[in-house]
């Protein structure tokens, strides 16, 4: 039953051949915004880039931009996955980038922003927070495009 | 023809035949070039969101301009290197491609942007701080900004869509059939 209806919404999504580079687009310029905007947090925990802004601040500027990048990732990625759920539940760099992203995204709300939004945290938990979260984030822009090569 | 014969040659290179023919530096090469396309995107977009007044509106223009200014060149270097060895070891494929023609467009305008935008508006952001309200052309170079880059983006991205009549490109991703 599950099948069936995933093959009915795959069926709607590649009825048209734009539906998935366009989703893909959004996509990829809502990931490249999110991320990036997270990255000048993780820049500034190392001490580079907004020095003249404390982290806390860039933390509080970038958050609801961050929020709506990540809001329209989420909603274009199931579209994508939609279009052919059996393959990428298969695919061993899906599975690696849905893994990263889990932990990218709890430590984003929980550890970095706890780290970054304290001005008084310790200089090596600000350095592990910013050298953490970078990897992970650029670990799930690694496996996500690996999908396409696994 | 011209342009296609410096393409084949240009693919021909030891480096570029490298490139093509080994598994994973491909991928690596093309993760690197969207990893950065992220720092670097993140980068432009604050910068665009201070100017338009709707980010870190109680911090000055100009922390925020010369903060990220040789980040930005740097992340700009390195995205456009990861570029061009991708469309290098492919070269000759990317010749009939439109896509590829239209982003080369976008970016020649992002040139473009540049050399009107920096003498008045990112060359000197302490005069933006000066003025009781953001000027104009600071939110126009802003909201181009962000039109341009969405714009080079999104063609680089449909690049792997594009399939010449009779033939079948490499990097074509379409999801498989059901």
């Amino acid at each position: 039953m599950l099948l069936i209806q995933t093959n009915a919404i795959a069926d709607a999504l590649n009825s048209s051949e734009w539906v998935f580079p366009i989703t893909e687009c959004f996509h990829i310029a809502a990931f490249a915004w999110s991320i990036g905007l997270i990255a000048l947090v993780d820049f500034r925990l190392l001490g580079l880039g907004l020095k003249r802004e404390t982290a806390s601040q860039v933390a509080k500027a970038t958050a609801p931009w961050t929020l709506l990048g990540l809001a329209v990732v989420l909603l274009s990625g199931p579209i994508l996955f939609l279009s052919d759920p059996r393959m990428y539940l298969y695919n061993p760099s899906f599975r690696f980038k849905i893994g990263a992203l889990v932990i990218a995204i709890i430590f984003n709300y929980t550890i970095h922003r706890k780290v970054a939004l304290s001005d008084s945290s310790s200089a090596a938990a600000r350095v592990v927070t910013g050298i953490v979260s970078l990897a992970l984030w650029v670990s799930v822009v690694f496996g996500g495009l690996f999908i396409a090569f696994a | 023809m011209f342009i296609l014969s410096i393409f084949q040659w240009l693919q021909s290179t030891d480096i570029m035949t490298f490139i093509r023919e080994s598994g994973l530096t491909y991928p690596t090469i093309m993760s690197t070039h969207l990893a950065c396309i992220a720092v670097f995107g993140g980068m432009i977009v604050i910068t665009d969101l201070r100017l338009l007044g709707w980010a870190f509106q109680d911090r000055p223009i100009a922390d925020i301009v010369n903060g990220l200014r040789w980040w930005k060149r740097l992340g700009f270097v390195v995205m456009v290197t990861m570029g061009f060895l991708l469309f290098g070891s492919k070269a000759a494929e990317y010749d009939p491609n439109p896509y590829f023609w239209t982003k080369m467009t976008f970016l020649a305008l992002v040139g473009v942007h540049a050399l009107i935008f920096r003498p008045s508006v990112y060359n000197h952001p302490e005069e933006l701080d000066a003025s009781p309200v953001i000027p104009t052309r600071a939110k126009v170079a802003a909201a181009l900004s962000l039109i341009l880059w969405t714009g080079v983006l999104c063609n680089g991205r449909l690049i792997g869509y594009y399939e010449p009549p009779g033939q079948k490109g490499h990097v074509v991703v379409t999801p498989a059939s059901n």
